[in-house]
């Protein structure tokens, strides 16, 4: 094996999630170069219950939500970056706006990584049907690697 | 740091005879397989390959075709070469690893549940395999071996898609 490969992780708040970083960290360990990327999409805001009462949402609403959303992101960063740091990997941390499937991908060219590692959250054939599969979709459109870690029953 | 345990990591490559599974082999051993005799992490690859199954034609066919039994034999002496071929390839590209330890397991069935048992009766940590790369209709046409073993196995699954040159 030749020199450390970029990896890039990507979370979001479901337990597989932090599985699947745990047990990145733990298998992958030879392989990781500093810093190890994690990749958080926060999905849009949707406002399509609101308009219903008010008719547009109003700003401070769509501030409010922006904000709280925001918090989110980086706690669930800061977490994460933690448990890297416990385990003696230097993390750096990502995120952007927008639908999962694409930003992942996007990001994963961006930065031109070697390996991009998700959880999954096995979904049935007919929910992934219906609620779309993230990981599906970055293993058939991601230009790298993908590596899929689901939570063992 | 010198009372850390060693890591044994079993790594299950599944192959066939396409370009895309030698390269997600080869890209295996670039990039996840520890070759080192220090060092705390100890691999064991294991190279998987599924042969198809023997067809059985029965004689209540409505064309009342019957394969004769050497046409049959002959099949599966085929069948048995490719395996032989593929096994001979993936273990030549395997051949430069020093500390490694290199296994080979041939299953007879359908692609897809033959790895799924295999990474389990072998107890893989982690499977690798390439794609061929389908668009939506050829997968849903041929199927994919890659797609089903991501869902139904327990472990992790690398896959590796050869970039088009």
């Amino acid at each position: 094996m030749g020199e450390k490969k970029k990896i890039m992780l990507a979370i979001d708040e479901s337990d597989v999630s932090h599985y699947a970083l745990e047990w990145a960290l733990s298998f992958l360990k030879p392989t990781i170069s500093s810093p190890l990327l994690l990749f958080h999409a926060q999905p849009l805001p949707s406002f399509s219950y609101v308009y219903a009462g008010y008719g547009t949402a109003p700003t401070e609403l769509i501030q409010s939500v922006q904000e709280h959303q925001t918090k989110i992101t980086e706690a669930l960063l800061e977490r994460a970056k933690e448990i890297c740091a416990r385990e003696g990997v230097i993390a750096e941390t990502l995120t952007e706006l927008g639908d999962p499937k694409d930003v992942i991908c996007a990001a994963a060219e961006k930065f031109g990584v070697d390996l991009l590692v998700l959880g999954s959250r096995g979904l049935s054939t007919l929910q992934r049907t219906f609620l779309g599969s993230v990981s599906n979709y970055c293993v058939h459109h991601a230009k790298c690697p993908v590596l899929v870690v689901k939570k063992p029953a | 740091m010198a009372d850390e345990e060693v890591r044994e990591r079993r790594i299950v490559v599944a192959v066939d005879e396409s370009e895309q599974s030698m390269y997600a082999l080869s890209w295996c051993l670039e990039n996840l397989v520890c070759d080192s005799e220090s060092g705390n992490v100890k691999d064991t690859l294991i190279l998987a390959f599924a042969r198809p199954p023997r067809t059985v034609y029965t004689a209540l066919d409505g064309t009342g075709y019957l394969f004769s039994t050497e046409v049959v034999d002959s099949m599966e002496k085929y069948s048995l070469e490719v395996a032989a071929s593929v096994i001979a390839k993936a273990t030549a590209i395997c051949k430069d690893l020093k500390h490694v330890k290199v296994d080979t397991k041939v299953g007879c069935g359908d692609a897809r549940d033959v790895i799924c048992d295999m990474v389990e009766k072998v107890g893989g940590d982690i499977l690798v395999m390439g794609s061929h790369g389908y668009g939506l209709i050829k997968r849903a046409f041929l199927g994919s071996v890659s797609n089903h073993c991501a869902q139904n196995v327990k472990c992790p699954v690398l896959i590796v898609k050869k970039p088009k040159a």
